[in-house]
Parts: C-alpha cells; structure tokens; sequence
C-alpha cells in the first residue's frame, strides 16, 4: 500500500517535472527556425521513467505530459502533430532498451530522432505536401545534437538519485 | 586505454548513429547542390493551392484564409519569405527565404504552406 | 613508374572531355538580381560554360553601366546620373554622358509620340507611388497609398518642356526646382537594346536577355531555330502557364503586367503603372506585351497603352512599323493588334 502511493506521487511530480519542461522548451527559440526542432529536454523525464519505473510507467508520463501541455500551451493540431512524434520515439527507446544493450546517450539520440521523423510525418498527410521531407536531413542532425545533451543529462539525474529507491 | 574500451563497448550504436549523420549530411548537401532555381511561388492553404505567383515578381500580399489568422507573404529579389503572421510559434517568420524547387515555408496553425516549383512549359523565356 | 600512368589517365581523361563537348551548342542560364530594381536572365548557346560566363561578365558589366547612369535613387562616386540631375533640379545643368542625353531624348520623342502617356518627367507622382509600395513592403498591415492632396500638388511639376538638354554641353538642367525625371518606364528596354546592338555589333548569335520582362532576341537558336517565348498567364493557378507562346527571332517583346509589381490596401490591388491624368494606376488591363524590333520601344509603348483605350492604342501603334501588341483586358479578353496572331504558335 505504502509503496503504491509513493509510485503515484513519483509518477506526478514526474509529470509535473516535464510539463514544467514542456513549457521551457516552448519558450526557447532556436535560431534557425525550423517546424518541429526544439531541444526536448521533456525526453530527460521520459527517460528517467523508463530506466527506474519500467515501460507502463514512461507511456503514462509520456501521454499525460502529451495531453497536458498541448492544452495549456498548444492546440489540437500540436497534440496530434507531438503525438505522433511521441508514440514512434518511445517505442523506439522501449525496444532498445530492452532488446540491445545500447548506453543512454544513444537510445536519447534515436529517440529525438524518431520523435523529429513522426512529427515531419504527420506534416506530410496533414499538409499534403511531401517536400517537407527535405527538412529530415537537418531535423536529424539536430536531433542528434539535442539528443546528446539529453541523454547525458538523464545519465546524471540517474546517478545523482539512486538513493531515491522506491522500495 | 578506458577510452578504446568504450569505443568497443559502443560500436554498433557509434555506427548507427554515425552513419545517419553521415547520410543526413550527404543528403543535405545533395539538396542544396541539386535543387534548381524556381519560377513561381505557390501558396497552399489546407491541402489546396490558392494561389501561384512568379518568383521574379516583387509582391507583398496579406494571405489570410479564416478571421484573425494571417501570413504576410513578401517576394522580392527572387526569393520568397514571410514578414509577419498571427500565429503564436512565428515559426514561418523565422524561416530563411526560400527560392529553390521544393523549399517550403510551413505554418502549421495557420495550415499554410508556401512551396517554390519550377515550370511546366517547355518555352526559353516568359515574358 | 608512377608517372607515365597519371600521364596517360590523364590524357584519357582530356580526350573523353574534348569528345564529350566536341563543337556542340549548349544552353546556359544566369540570372542577376542588381539592375533596375529587378531580375535580369540572360540565355545563350555557347560551346562550354566558360565561353558562356565570358560573355555574361561582358553584358553584365554593360548593364551595370547602364544602371548606374540611368539610377534615380542613388548616385555613384565620379558619375553623374539621372539622380545628379533631379538633385540639381531648378539649381543647375549637369554634364551627363552622351547615353544619358541618348535616353532622354528618346524618352522625349516617346512623349510625343505617345502624347504624354508615357511621360519621363513624371518622377514627382511617381515617387509618392513609389515610396508608397516601399512602405507597404516593409510595413503591409499600416499600407497607404498616396494621398489624393499630394498628388495634384505633384501633378503641377510634370511638364516636360521644362527639361532642357544642350547637346553641345552635354548637359541636361530640369528648370522646375520640384520636378524629377523617373525613367522606370523605358530605361529597362532602351538599356536591355543597348546592350543587345552591342552583342549584334560582336556578331553574337543566339542569346536571349531578359531585364524583368523586357526581352531581346539576339539571332535565333542555333540551326535558325526560333525562340519560343512565352506570354505569362495572368491567372497564375490556372493550369496553363502561358497565355500565348510565339515563335520569334532577332525582336524585342515586353510584357507590362498589373500583377507583376504592386501592393494592397484594404484588399484592393494598386500596381505601378500610374496614369499621367488620373494620377491613379488604371485597371482595364492585366497584361500589355509589345512585339518590336526595338527594346526599348516596346517598353515605353507597352506603358503607354496601359494607360488608354484599345482604339487610341491602334492609332498610336500606326505610327511605327513592325510593332505588334496583344491586350488582356482585366475581364480575361484578349485583343490582338494585326498580325501580332502570326508569331503565335
């Protein structure tokens, strides 16, 4: 009993944590403006649950920050557009971590990637215009960027908070 | 020592990673050597091309499809951008301007795409 | 050893290249945005690509010329242009280059022969237009077209009588301290012609220069093939590009379009071609092109007509041989001028 609540509470300010994340991101402008690059530091949460809570754990986290910050920060047409993006990345990041023994950082770096190639996905049937496609290239160096600086920072919030044990 | 170990340890995430960069760079340079020069800017709006203007044109043209939603479409000097826009991201107005075949400028809460293509015809020159 | 090997790929290499152009005419394309305020194309059939960039850097470097002495915004250090003269307006006469006395002369002879629709020294209701559009592309949503007051004060500073060119000085003196000569509607033909006579003069054959529209034919393509050249379709997202293709060669052919350059206030179009009486840009038409055997007098005509009726347009057309012209009226009809259906194809 004990333990369930403390799982719940874990699992909110999670969700908290990456709103408040979400909501960052928005706010930082990157110079060359591209639709869907941001830096996706949300991702560091993400990852943090999948590594200490398991895989039901990061798709709760994962759809509730979805569902949340789309409504207080973006529209219905940014949900499906993140939802996409979110979905692919995450399922990416579960097999590989289940099924390969690839580090942190690298599992960061495809999942931004993946979330980059939903997201441009999803621009392609809702605008109807598949020259979006040219922006995969760089969209995949970004991520590959961003997703380096995510997937250090979660290799340290998870060092710096082992104590933190559930049971 | 430690650093060749890790090396080893990560090789097939390294080569992952590495040869979608490697590919991501190739094709984006493949895309700026390759593309052509376009002739004529064409406005989409909600999957339907509105309107089509020529890239030589020096135009300033208020695109604006539903109440309160607008996109300040500048061309000039053959290249094609956005000034101003009502949408919250300014995403569009921050984009470089576009003057090669099948550059796009996207503005996704205003369902806008301005695309840049070539022509069809067949004649040496359009007067 | 090594040697001889890098020698022989070498030559392999050298042979495969002289083959592979072997005394072929290809077609080259360059496009430069820094004259008359638009984009100039220059086509031609050249053996290789560094035959074809000699002769661009040529005609580029005339229109460059070309574009500085005819410039009414900007002057340049040890020349005096058009802007000189407008500065020195009601001050002084300037000494200009003969080309300068050249174009203004036949912007003068345009006057006439157009009477007074195509007039150079409008520059005073041009420039409350012009500074006009420059406001509505930097700021659309605050656009203002000129105000009505402004205009019929400028309108008093337009008489062309008033520019007084000495052909033995070489000057020109603009005897009305507010008025200015603005040359938009024929500098871009006369230059793209003067350019062209010159590559006519070189014996060049099968080029095409296209300064925003102004066209000059030089020869045809190579084996007396003609140009094909299109007539831009008004309706731009209709299927069809072009409303006419001709078929053509050593002729010039300009394109006047109401769609071609303009802004918008409160949804309504204003492009740049101002009629001199009603100070206002007329909307009868969409496009006027002008088939003749001068650039620079298929510009000013093509200007002209858009700012009279078809029947007016007819009798001052008489005046010239070889000019030919189609309307599109801005209902979409098409009329031609005799014989102008001839080079359609």
């Amino acid at each position: 009993m004990k333990k369930e609540v403390k799982k719940l509470s874990l699992l909110a300010i999670l969700i908290a944590i990456s709103l408040v994340f979400s909501y960052v991101d928005s706010l930082i402008v990157l110079p060359f403006a591209i639709p869907g690059i941001k830096l996706g530091i949300a991702n560091i949460v993400i990852i943090y649950t999948l590594y200490k809570l398991g895989i039901k754990e990061s798709i709760i986290v994962s759809l509730l920050r979805l569902i949340l910050s789309s409504i207080l920060f973006g529209s219905l047409l940014t949900f499906g557009y993140s939802l996409a993006g979110a979905i692919l990345s995450l399922t990416l990041m579960i097999i590989l971590k289940y099924k390969t023994s690839f580090s942190m950082v690298a599992i960061s770096i495809l999942g931004a990637i993946m979330h980059n190639f939903g997201q441009i996905l999803v621009a392609i049937i809702l605008m109807d215009t598949k020259e979006i496609i040219l922006y995969l290239p760089l969209l995949a160096i970004t991520g590959t960027i961003s997703g380096i600086g995510v997937g250090l920072l979660s290799v340290l919030v998870l060092k710096y908070t082992k104590g933190l044990e559930l049971n | 020592m430690k650093m060749k170990a890790l090396i080893k340890k990560h090789l097939l995430e390294i080569i992952i990673i590495g040869s979608i960069l490697l590919i991501a760079l190739l094709a984006l340079l493949m895309i700026n050597l390759a593309m052509p020069k376009g002739d004529y800017v064409v406005v989409i709006y909600d999957k339907v091309e509105v309107e089509r203007y020529p890239l030589t044109a020096e135009i300033s043209k208020n695109l604006s499809y539903e109440d309160n939603h607008y996109n300040y479409l500048i061309i000039k000097d053959g290249k094609a951008f956005i000034l101003q826009a009502s949408c919250p991201d300014k995403i569009c107005v921050k984009q470089r301007p576009i003057s090669k075949v099948g550059q796009t400028i996207t503005c996704l809460p205003n369902k806008l795409v301005i695309k840049i293509v070539g022509k069809t015809s067949t004649v040496d020159m359009v007067s | 050893m090594k040697s001889p090997k890098i020698l022989l790929i070498t030559i392999l290499l050298g042979a495969l290249f002289t083959l592979s152009s072997c005394q072929t005419y290809k077609s080259y394309e360059a496009m430069s945005f820094d004259y008359f305020d638009t984009v100039t194309t220059i086509v031609g059939y050249e053996k290789n690509q560094k035959a074809f960039n000699e002769r661009f850097t040529m005609i580029d470097n005339a229109l460059k010329k070309y574009h500085r002495l005819y410039d009414i915004y900007y002057e340049y250090e040890n020349l005096n242009n058009l802007c000189t003269i407008n500065k020195n307006a009601g001050i002084k006469s300037v000494e200009v280059d003969q080309e300068i006395i050249n174009l203004v002369k036949y912007g003068i002879k345009m006057y006439q022969s157009t009477n007074g629709m195509m007039n150079i020294a409008m520059g005073s209701v041009l420039k409350l237009w012009h500074d006009a559009r420059e406001k509505a592309l930097a700021d659309p949503l605050n656009a203002k077209i000129p105000a009505q007051d402004d205009l019929l004060l400028a309108q008093k500073h337009m008489d062309i009588n008033k520019v007084i060119i000495d052909e033995e000085k070489s000057t020109i003196y603009l005897e009305d301290a507010l008025m200015s000569l603005d040359v938009g509607a024929l500098a871009k033909g006369y230059a793209t012609e003067q350019v062209a006579k010159m590559l006519e003069d070189q014996s060049l054959n099968s080029y095409v220069l296209n300064v925003g529209g102004n066209i000059r034919l030089i020869g045809s393509k190579p084996h007396d093939e003609l140009w094909h050249i299109g007539i831009q379709n008004y309706d731009l997202t209709s299927d069809n590009d072009n409303l006419a293709t001709l078929a053509l060669k050593d002729l010039a052919i300009v394109t006047s379009g109401s769609y071609q350059r303009y802004f918008e206030v409160n949804g309504i179009r204003y492009h740049h071609i101002i009629d001199p009486v009603s100070l206002m840009p007329k909307n009868d038409y969409v496009s006027i092109s002008v088939i003749a055997k001068d650039a620079g007098l298929a510009d000013a005509l093509s200007t002209a007509l858009f700012n009279i009726d078809i029947e007016q347009g007819k009798t001052i057309i008489e005046q010239f041989s070889d000019v030919y012209v189609m309307w599109v009226s801005s209902s979409g009809q098409i009329t031609y001028s005799n014989q102008f259906t001839d080079f359609m194809i």
